[in-house]
């Protein structure tokens, strides 16, 4: 039996995954067969599975779904073919059973989600070493796990875990979850769907449930850091199903000495952004470096907080006299869109039922260009110039803020009003055409590229109600279920409630990490 | 292809007299909604499939080492073979024997090992679970309105808290639902009696923290307040507004405590405590502990109530002598004499006092170290307190003592709605 054998041919790393206590060895009686007819055979299976995942996964998805049927006629179709695992055949799954009892192959990779299909079972089989291939193909663009620069920092945490709970404590029930609603405290609705969306991140889960903030030995007192890691074991190791009370975040947020919050810290209702930007900045300095975010600069660290939202920006100007080039590169927290000029465009085409998609917006501020007015070095002059802005560092977490007020023109004094434009917003989001990267390149890479800017939505924060009073909720994802956060209330939501809430705040989270 | 008038789902069908393009666009929709089904089902059934093999796994695993168990020790583990319907332990490894879809029909958590329960036990969905089972506590989330995805609900929250006739009101009639045992005030409690035992089990209401700063209990919904004229500093907008709004900044007692005279007891809510605070340090940390301890078992009524009756003393008390000039704990108590009645004075335009005093209260009866001065100024301080209560409740005009906890809270509580 070859369990796990030792197979000098083949340097490269195929081997079937060790036993695991609970997972069975192979996804069924005859892909064990397959497997351990031989190391040979096992190793060329796997090699050639890899290398149709390739097939579909990494160029245009017409090979695939082109089939031809044994009277040679050729057909593309949409819906799945199946890549016999045994030959180069491409069947149809009305030709599958033919290929099948004519050659006697037995397994198949549907066309369009690389699932391995056995024929004896007539089931989509799920091997655990074959899956694992699929689901990291499908998340990175490659079968190693190093893909992706930041990963190996978080994924770290995540195989520790689990290893790190069994063996220093007791397993944390199975109830816990995660999933509670926090008390409002008093008009602090605006942190709290701040703290969820915080809390459903999967990359500040892993930092904190994985030790990363050092509570026992963190001599801060009043530590916004500390008490973000109470809260993480509160939700996730505590069977608890009620309202969470976040008396440890409020008082460090009321004992904080940030200038740039100050008004941000009073008993009133406040902007929910605002307190994403404060719990932001509060955390970098308490897990990073130790130098301040100053706005604008390409500042980077390596704490959670910058490996997690911060990208980077490009602004370059471009001289219209001499075609002289001169950009910066600033570092973000989050990307601001603005909705009142788009809005305005839209609302003088159609006077009612004016709505604007998510990607619109981005549109208008990262591959749209404006002009202004600039002092050209090489010219030395005044001249006419094109900004264009465009992602240089995409984060792991991007968060969205839509600008949903406007300061009424002409009033001096703050006449703020709040722009209830309905943004349609994806759940799954391709942020390719707005990188620096993604301008240049051509389609050939633009597959692979592209699958690393995919972003899959995360949370959601919605305001209710008008400009200066209001209440926040929020939605965000637990695997596939979304909930929606009311306060210290917990309920499920479809996806179809979290699309049409108008956001106010969005996350998104790269999928190669979710 | 344009010859079909649809896809593989076969719903989207055109006319069998439509055009070419008219089918064509029938056959590419309706193969697109194949694919959308196609894609969803595979999910479920990767998930459900995966589930499965692993409870075989485990089962199958299970049998093995309580095999390896009975017979010799756990070394032996390798040895074993086990089977079952579903699957083979053989040699340390796990095989699955057939489909686990069909020859595997529950799930098994693979943490805890217990049967997963498969549908919610309330809600949209619903099955009652057999009893004679114990499930793994991770339960199908509930989808119920009114009801929370774990099937609770909330005490609603009480028809605006400002107001206290008609908090009072619906307290005695008895609507347990109402914020019983969130106020760890005396009033509150007794009023709130029987509201937890009348309330089914998963109806929640609204729990009461600690103040980092003071450790006092504040009722959640409150702590934000709290914590504004609390900690809350100067240069802060909260406590300059708070400071227009009442004459008395909160914020005046906590950073020059020499201004403390100028913190009329209005607001006896935010005012005695960063006083104290100033003014004291070590003392106050001696009471903290205490104060944590009474509060966190008190919460509700009995404890604190018997306090109700109790007059306030340590923490004007203590805003005097921190405000005046840091006395030392002989002197405050002699000057807390005058403050107290001071105070009596001015409450009577604002009748808010009770609500702080009477924890205080608690702390000092409870310190053993304190006792002897507290003999002193109890009986002193008695008369003083009792007739506060009295006129408190004049002035609310509802003979309770929950107006008094009503009316304390709003000075905090002013100037921002409750609820957001």
């Amino acid at each position: 039996m070859a369990a796990r054998p030792a197979t000098p041919a083949s340097p490269k790393n195929v081997k079937i995954k060790s036993a695991v206590p609970g997972v069975p060895m192979f996804g069924c009686e005859h892909v064990q067969l397959l497997f351990s007819n031989s190391p040979d055979v096992m190793n060329s299976s796997i090699q050639y599975y890899k290398m149709l995942l390739r097939v579909i996964f990494d160029n245009t998805p017409i090979i695939p779904q082109t089939s031809k049927s044994p009277d040679n006629v050729v057909k593309t179709s949409l819906t799945s073919n199946y890549l016999c695992l045994q030959c180069s055949t491409i069947v149809s799954e009305e030709d599958r059973v033919k290929h099948g009892s004519k050659k006697s192959h037995r397994f198949y990779v549907d066309s369009r989600s690389g699932a391995l299909y056995c024929q004896f079972c007539e089931d989509f089989v799920w091997d655990p070493t074959l899956e694992e291939l699929r689901v990291r193909k499908i998340g990175t663009g490659s079968f190693s796990s190093r893909k992706r620069k930041h990963e190996e920092l978080f994924s770290d945490s995540v195989k520790d875990d689990p290893r790190y709970i069994s063996a220093n404590t007791a397993p944390a029930s199975c109830k816990a979850d995660g999933l509670r609603g926090i008390y409002n405290a008093g008009a602090t609705c605006y942190q709290n769907v701040v703290l969820q969306s915080f809390l459903h991140n999967p990359l500040l889960r892993n930092f904190y449930l994985g030790d990363g903030h050092p509570n026992g030995s963190c001599g801060q007192s009043y530590c916004l850091s500390c008490a973000m890691d109470d809260m993480f074991q509160e939700f996730y190791a505590l069977e608890n199903t009620n309202g969470y009370t976040a008396s440890s975040i409020l008082s460090g947020f009321w004992i904080s000495e940030k200038k740039a919050f100050e008004n941000l810290v009073t008993t009133k209702e406040q902007d929910a952004h605002e307190f994403f930007q404060f719990l932001a900045e509060e955390l970098h300095e308490r897990n990073g470096d130790g130098e301040k975010p100053e706005n604008g600069s390409e500042h980077s660290c390596d704490c959670v907080i910058h490996q997690s939202f911060y990208g980077k920006l490009q602004r370059s100007t471009t001289c219209q006299n001499c075609s002289g080039v001169t950009s910066a590169v600033e570092s973000f927290l989050d990307l601001s869109l603005g909705l009142d000029t788009l809005a305005q465009k839209r609302g003088k085409k159609a006077s009612k039922g004016v709505s604007l998609t998510l990607q619109e917006c981005l549109d208008e501020e990262y591959i749209k260009s404006d002009k202004c007015e600039y002092r050209c070095r090489s010219c030395d002059s005044m001249q006419q110039a094109r900004r264009d802005n465009s992602i240089k560092l995409l984060p792991n977490v991007l968060s969205i803020q839509l600008k949903r007020f406007e300061f009424k023109q002409g009033s001096r004094d703050k006449s703020a009003s709040k722009i209830d434009t309905p943004v349609h917003f994806p759940l799954t989001l391709n942020m390719l055409p707005y990188t620096t990267r993604g301008r240049s390149t051509d389609t050939r890479e633009t597959i692979e590229l592209g699958r690393s800017c995919i972003y899959d939505l995360m949370s959601v924060v919605v305001h209710v109600g008008e400009i200066d009073t209001g209440h926040y909720v929020s939605y965000c994802r637990v695997g596939d279920q979304w909930f929606a956060f009311n306060d210290h209330r917990v309920e499920l939501a479809t996806k179809s409630e979290v699309l049409s809430a108008k956001a106010y705040l969005l996350f998104y989270i790269i999928r190669s990490l979710s | 292809m344009s010859s079909s008038t649809t896809g593989k789902a076969g719903v989207i069908k055109a006319a069998d007299d439509a055009g070419s393009m008219d089918k064509l666009t029938h056959t590419v929709l309706d193969d697109l909604l194949y694919n959308i089904v196609h894609d969803l089902l595979i999910k479920v059934h990767r998930d459900e499939k995966i589930a499965r093999a692993a409870t075989a796994a485990i089962r199958v695993e299970k049998l093995a080492s309580d095999a390896s168990d009975s017979s010799l020790t756990t070394e032996s583990r390798p040895d074993i073979k086990a089977e079952t319907d579903a699957a083979v332990y053989d040699e340390g490894r796990t095989l699955l024997k057939g489909n686990p879809l069909e020859t595997t029909k529950d799930i098994l958590c693979p943490r805890c090992y217990l049967p997963r329960l498969l549908y919610p036990t309330d809600g949209k969905g619903a099955r009652k679970p057999d009893p004679s089972i114990i499930y793994c506590k991770k339960h199908p989330y509930i989808d119920k309105p009114g009801y929370d995805i774990y099937g609770q609900t909330w005490v609603a929250q009480g028809p605006g808290r400002g107001k206290k006739k008609k908090d009072m009101e619906k307290k005695v009639e008895t609507t347990p639902q109402d914020t019983p045992g969130a106020t760890p005030t005396p009033e509150d409690g007794g009023g709130g009696k029987g509201g937890a035992a009348s309330r089914p089990p998963n109806v929640l209401s609204f729990p009461s923290a600690t103040c980092v700063k003071c450790k006092r209990c504040i009722l959640v919904t409150r702590l934000n307040n709290h914590m504004g004229s609390c900690i809350g500093n100067s240069g802060r907008n909260a406590s300059r507004a708070a400071a227009q709004k009442i004459s008395n900044g909160s914020s005046n007692g906590n950073h020059n405590g020499s201004q403390g005279d100028g913190t009329p007891p209005n607001s006896q809510k935010g005012t005695p405590l960063p006083g104290s605070r100033a003014s004291s340090p070590k003392k106050r940390d001696s009471d903290d502990v205490e104060d944590d301890d009474t509060d966190n078992d008190s919460h509700k009524k009995k404890k604190l109530k018997p306090s109700a009756s109790n007059p306030p003393k340590k923490v004007i008390l203590k805003t005097k002598g921190g405000s005046g000039s840091g006395l030392k704990k002989e002197k405050v108590k002699t000057s807390s004499l005058l403050s107290v009645e001071q105070k009596v004075d001015d409450d009577d335009a604002e009748g808010s006092t009770v609500e702080v005093a009477p924890k205080k209260k608690i702390n000092k009866s409870a310190s053993p170290a304190k006792k002897l001065k507290l003999g002193v100024s109890k009986p002193l301080l008695s008369s003083p307190g009792t007739t506060k209560n009295g006129k408190t409740a004049k002035s609310n005009g509802a003979g309770h003592g929950g107006g008094d906890d009503g009316e304390s809270e709003s000075s905090g509580t002013l100037s921002s709605p409750p609820v957001v």
